[in-house]
């Protein structure tokens, strides 16, 4: 190919890859502004623009057939543009969350928001991915940007020693990942992910890669913090500033887990690694929902309940058919509004005008009566979590329970079902603190009860719209499930096809 | 049907609203709906029982076979018309009991959710329809269990309601899923012609198990019956709706609506005739310790609820048809009942029956009402509970070779019934001035008509049972049955078995009631209730305790904060999950021959392996980062020999930049202190031999693997005819791969730009930590100096 021509290609491409490339290069631009005009209120906004802008994109793109870009290293088309919805949309609202919460913690710094763009471009490279090179670059990109956001508040030292262990385990994730890419590449001379079958057939080199695709599976279970590899998650989303802990705990394991969805289902054929999810789907739930119970801390509490939610999407994954990634799609969006929603209300009731003060569930009790639409919304969000109708985390749930059922794992679902009633025990435990306790029944909670932490508008309406999409998620998830299903449908007939 | 029970969804939103504009009026105004509701199902009476149920299809997740599906037979009509005409009644009862609370509107938005929660759940088709309903009326129930939330029982009393039957729910809903692999279908309607499927599939005694689990949570058979008495913590209408008439019936609708598919085997009949038998007479009596009005009232609901589970248990026709009239008899005068008490706890400011007495002329109205349902309940002619009664003894007659003990444990529980019936209906009444405080009235009209309209159907239905026998009733005995049955009610059969059974009963319960000043209290009393009645609540307590506790000890051992057990966890499963994949690979090539390995090379492996020892054993921090990057070294070393000089100079970068790195940090870390027990020690080694002998293996087969020169032969071939370059190193950096120097020139300017801005802010940081110590300064002389 004639270099020029390559060139070509590129810019013909670019409108596949808008928003990677509208976000990073808004990010590149926060980052100069940010060096001349340091933490300029307009910083967040700019991001916040761009963020819109591609949002935008995606949607008019959502119909589009699935195709790549680049020369084959980044998917297009639907599935590229739900997955990248969920990305930016967290995104988005992760920002407008932050610039009250974070102008309160006095951390109002300018290069936050040019790391959430990274990460969000990262994230997007991730979960498009269609060679390995992209869903190591996506993945690194992210990771990086997230370490530093987690120990943003470098006076604290529990922000520090989270940060140190969660870029610790990361890096040590990252060896893993890079020596599974080095051996399926190896194993099957490609990079390209549905390439990789045809490219195994040819060499026969099984043993290569079989180790090669359980070194990357450790790699990815790191970063949707499955069990045993979780144990970052707790420390690092206690320690990491709280609106940004809502934007790791969705946006990241979406991004994570549809480039696992990719790669399961592009490269990998069905009958070995089926067993091994369920197993580790199994460990994650049960130990996720075992620990929350007795978590004092609401952050803490929410650590180890997307431990469990990554559980439960791996439920899905196991079915390996159409309607199993498309319930884990689904269950990523859900799961997305309502952590955010979740750790939005905890950043606004965290705050008790004292810095450090380990902030217990217990102090918050009655707390909906004085913040009426904070507590309503933590009661969605509650119920969501537990996947109780109407709302859309039952329908999430229901999702990738089904597949799975149909794909004869009854067992597996039996778990999940069990373990999610367990989780109910902590989770209407908030609401009932929120709304059952008064403050008079708790001594924290009296002591607390005089901090008045102004909550501002956008935020309330964030809150509460992520509160109504859940519902609206609800009833129309038969479209969305019916749309995300579509595309894998396709996408597998496209495969069959000579 | 949708547009039923979705309006009374909308109606529950908007209630707060309309609340605030119509005040005392709120009652009258909000049951409007129901009442069309009702009427609606009325006119459903007819086609139903002409035997064609009405079946409605909406789509909603069509990928998934999920639908919004109504059916309509003889029993969900029935208790779709409970629903909703008890629902009228109560909702303008309650605009009379509420009237005057803070959260009037909120309490009205509530009761409507869980009235079109429940109206869903009985006509619903899909089984995921049916458990989303069914979860919100646990849902609903909870919320208003702990309406009055300030007090610290009714919270607990909420969330026990909510955990046994959310957490039944869950169970059920397994269940469902179970019966949906085995039948095929979704809907309720098409599973009912496969009853002998399921009872013949291997899944059968698992579906049943769950299904169960979920319908004795709902409906608190033995040993889950301790939430129901608890659950009267709510406002008196609730209880009166809610934990009586409708909601505790969903599992025995459940159990009805299941039994042509689950039902008929010897596990159904035995299971639910012996939990239901028990439930019966067990809180039948305990209902007779209870001074509370609430109290006794809750305890017969349950005594009630394991009737219709037994006769459901028992299944023969004339057991089905006893169930359905029951249903209805109890629903009837239940709801009277609680209402009632209600009012009165409303005018007097007491439920307990100890300080009642003498209301008569104050309430007539009230009594009225009250003593007609009390009555019924108590299962005395002429009224309509002495025909379910009847019909009852009858079932237990005709039920085989249990039926000795489904007639003798009926007799019991009907007598103890029948002594609580009298005591609630007459002791408040009558007798001398009860010892309350406030002076009762009679209660407004909307407090007295609910009561008063149930117990007079109560008497209507009694003296004419046509009125419903060949009507609503025979065609949900039909509908249970899954073939047409007719039957006639009547008062007065002729002097038969059913009739001595009656008369039993009416002794044993007449001298109960006289002796229940001494029963009540009695030690027999205190031992069974403390044994059954507040054992389990304790042992559900219990539970949720020791939860939380196993859920603390599983953190301390699994997240103790240790970077080193983390690791260890990782590596450990890293071994596993690797090595288990090498394992099942039948095909590793070991290389079986050594050659050509010269005498500096096995030096240096000699040395890597040296060095690795050392930096295990050693005490000393130092010795360990040294004997580390003499191994580097020699790797490096290694890479030169075979011809890789790039990567040997970036080894040797590597390595002597951590190690002054880790010197520096070293100095300000203590060394490697206290002994290490030596499990630990064996385990840490089985961990890293584990660890090593996979990367081994890896590296091997990666050796045996024949290496494709592809890569390498197209650039040396293109290198100079493409780019005209002889050294191959330049071409591949700038023109193979121009993008990636870019992007690499890009990444070093971002660099670099990071540097200015960190070497601007170290200018700022040292002129303002100056001027603070001067302004320090100030402070400290200027205290001096005042000093």
């Amino acid at each position: 190919m004639d270099l020029s021509e390559a060139y070509l290609t590129l810019w013909s491409d670019l409108d596949g890859v808008f928003s990677m490339a509208l976000v990073s290069l808004v990010g590149l631009i926060v980052v100069v502004v940010d060096a001349f005009r340091n933490d300029h209120p307009s910083l967040p906004w700019m991001g916040a623009a761009a963020l819109l802008a591609s949002i935008g994109w995606e949607l008019s793109v959502l119909g589009d057939a699935p195709g790549t870009a680049l020369f084959g290293a980044v998917r297009t088309g639907g599935f590229a543009a739900f997955v990248n919805l969920i990305i930016l949309v967290s995104g988005l609202l992760t920002i407008v969350l932050s610039v009250p919460y974070l102008d309160q913690l006095k951390r109002a710094y300018g290069e936050v928001y040019a790391l959430i763009l990274f990460a969000t471009a990262g994230m997007i490279m991730l979960g498009t991915a269609n060679t390995l090179i992209s869903v190591f670059v996506g993945l690194e990109t992210m990771s990086i940007c997230l370490y530093i956001m987690t120990g943003l508040v470098r006076e604290d030292e529990g922000s520090i020693e989270s940060a140190l262990k969660y870029f610790l385990l990361g890096a040590f994730s990252t060896g893993f990942f890079l020596y599974g890419i080095a051996l399926l590449y190896g194993a099957t001379g490609t990079m390209v992910l549905p390439e990789m079958a045809a490219g195994l057939e040819a060499s026969g080199s099984t043993l290569l890669f079989w180790g090669g695709v359980a070194l990357l599976l450790i790699g990815f279970m790191f970063k949707v913090s499955a069990v045993p590899f979780h144990m970052w998650t707790p420390d690092v989303y206690q320690g990491a500033p709280t609106t940004l802990t809502g934007y790791m705990s969705t946006a990241s394991k979406a991004s994570a887990f549809a480039s696992l969805i990719l790669v399961l289902f592009y490269a990998l054929p069905t009958e070995r690694w089926s067993l091994v999810l369920a197993f580790i789907a199994v460990v994650t739930m049960v130990l996720g929902n075992v620990l929350a119970l007795s978590q004092p801390n609401v952050k803490r509490m929410l650590a180890y309940s997307s431990v469990a939610h990554a559980g439960y999407v791996l439920v899905g994954l196991t079915a390996a058919s159409p309607a199993g990634y498309a319930g884990a799609l689904y269950y990523l969006l859900v799961y997305a509004v309502m952590n955010i929603g979740a750790f939005g209300v905890m950043a606004f009731l965290e705050w008790d005008g004292k810095e450090g003060r380990e902030q217990t569930l217990d102090s918050l009790a009655g707390i909906g009566f004085r913040r009426p639409a904070l507590g309503a919304s933590m009661g969605f969000f509650m119920f969501s979590l537990t996947g109780l109708p109407p709302l859309a985390g039952f329908t999430g749930k229901w999702f990738v329970f089904a597949p799975a059922v149909n794909a004869g794992l009854t067992w597996l679902v039996f778990i999940a079902v069990l373990m999610s009633a367990v989780s109910a025990y902590y989770y209407l435990r908030v609401v009932y603190v929120f709304w059952m306790l008064s403050p008079e029944d708790v001594p924290e909670a009296a002591e607390a009860q005089n901090a008045a932490f102004p909550v501002p508008a956008s935020s309330i309406a964030v809150i509460v719209a992520c509160a109504v999409t859940l519902l609206v998620l609800f009833v129309l998830s038969g479209n969305v499930m019916g749309f995300a299903e579509g595309l894998f449908e396709e996408a597998a007939s496209m495969a069959s096809m000579p | 049907m949708l547009w039923a029970v979705l309006s009374i969804f909308v109606l529950a939103a908007v209630a707060p609203f309309i609340a605030r504009v119509t005040k005392q009026a709120t009652g009258w105004v909000l049951g409007l709906l129901p009442l069309a509701v009702f009427a609606y199902f009325a006119q459903q009476i007819g086609p139903v029982a002409d035997g064609t149920p009405i079946r409605q299809v909406h789509a909603w997740v069509p990928s998934l076979d999920l639908t919004l599906s109504f059916y309509l037979d003889g029993l969900s009509l029935l208790f779709a018309l409970l629903v909703t005409g008890i629902g009228t009644l109560i909702v303008v009862y309650a605009g009379g009991y509420m009237h005057g609370h803070d959260q009037y509107g909120r309490f009205f938005s509530q009761l409507l959710l869980f009235m079109g929660a429940m109206l869903g759940l009985v006509v619903a088709d899909n089984i995921i329809a049916f458990f989303i309903f069914f979860e919100l009326t646990s849902f609903a129930s909870y919320l208003l269990i702990g309406f009055y939330h300030t007090d610290e029982d009714n919270r607990q009393a909420a969330r026990k309601a909510l955990v046994v039957t959310g957490g039944g729910g869950l169970a059920l809903l397994a269940g469902l899923l179970l019966l949906q692999q085995v039948t095929g279908t979704m809907e309720f309607s098409e599973m009912l012609a496969l009853g002998d499927t399921v009872r013949a599939h291997p899944y059968y005694t698992g579906i049943f198990v769950l299904v169960i689990l979920g319908a004795f949570t709902k409906s608190a058979q033995f040993p889950f019956h301790f939430w129901l008495p608890a659950a009267m913590a709510g406002p008196t209408p609730v209880s009166a709706y809610l934990h009586s008439a409708t909601m505790v019936k969903a599992g025995v609708f459940l159990l009805a609506r299941l039994s042509p598919v689950l039902g008929g085997t010897d596990l159904w009949l035995y299971t639910l005739v012996s939990f239901g038998a028990f439930t019966m007479v067990l809180s039948a009596w305990l209902g007779l310790r209870y001074t509370d009005l609430k109290q006794i009232l809750a305890y017969t609901t349950v005594m009630v609820l394991g009737l219709l589970t037994m006769l459901l248990g028992v299944g023969t026709s004339a057991a089905v048809k006893a169930a359905m009239v029951f249903i209805l008899v109890h629903a009837l005068y239940k709801g009277a009942l609680f209402m009632m008490a209600g009012s009165v706890d409303h005018e007097t400011g007491t439920r307990d029956v100890l300080e009642l007495g003498g209301l008569r002329s104050e309430m007539p109205y009230t009594m009225a009402g009250g003593l007609l349902a009390a009555l019924s309940m108590a299962g005395l002619p002429p009224l309509f509970g002495f025909i379910g009664k009847e019909v009852t003894y009858e079932a237990a007659l005709g039920a085989g070779p249990i039926g000795i003990v489904v007639l003798v444990a009926s007799v019991l529980a009907n007598a103890a019934l029948l002594a609580g019936a009298l005591v609630v209906g007459i002791k408040p009444f009558f007798g001398g001035e009860g010892s309350f405080t406030r002076h009762p009235h009679e209660a407004p009209v909307s407090m007295w008509l609910g009561p008063g309209i149930l117990a007079t159907l109560g008497l209507a239905f009694g003296l004419v049972p046509s009125l419903v026998d060949q009507t609503i009733l025979q065609a949900a005995t039909g509908a249970v049955l899954q073939s047409p049955y007719e039957f006639y009610l009547a008062l007065w059969h002729g002097i038969n078995a059913p009739l001595i059974a009656s008369l039993v009963t009416f002794a044993i319960g007449f001298a109960l009631y006289v002796q229940w000043a001494r029963v009540q209290p009695s030690g027999f009393m205190q031992a069974l209730d403390g044994f059954f009645g507040r054992r389990p609540a304790a042992a559900f307590e219990r539970g949720l305790f020791e939860m939380a506790r196993l859920s603390q000890w599983t953190t301390r051992r699994v997240q103790d904060g240790t970077f080193r057990h983390y690791l260890l966890t990782v590596l450990s499963t890293f071994v596993v999950l690797v090595g288990s994949s090498l394992l099942l690979q039948t095909n590793i090539q070991w290389p079986t021959e050594v050659l050509g390995v010269r005498y500096y090379e096995a030096a240096l492996a000699g040395i890597i392996v040296l060095a690795a020892l050392v930096a295990v054993r050693t005490h000393e921090r130092f010795i360990a980062i040294l004997a580390l990057s003499i191994g580097g070294y020699a790797i490096a070393l290694l890479y030169l020999l075979f011809g890789a000089p790039d990567l040997a100079m970036t080894q040797f970068t590597i390595e002597t930049l951590s190690i002054i790195i880790l010197v520096i940090v070293l100095l300000n870390l203590p060394g490697i202190s206290g002994q290490v027990s030596l499990a630990s020690r064996v385990r840490d080694a089985v961990v890293a031999t584990g660890v090593g002998a996979i990367i081994t293996t890896i590296a091997l087969t990666v050796l045996s693997t024949p290496l494709d020169r592809y890569v390498s032969d197209y650039l040396a071939s293109r290198s100079y005819t493409e780019a005209r370059g002889h050294n191959i190193v330049n071409v591949i950096l700038v023109d193979f791969r121009a993008l990636d120097t870019m992007g690499e020139i890009g990444v070093l300017a971002m660099a670099a730009l990071g540097v200015y801005v960190l070497m601007r802010m170290m200018r700022q940081n040292r002129d303002t930590p100056e001027a603070s110590i001067e302004s320090d300064d100030k402070v400290l002389t200027e205290a001096e100096e005042t000093a």
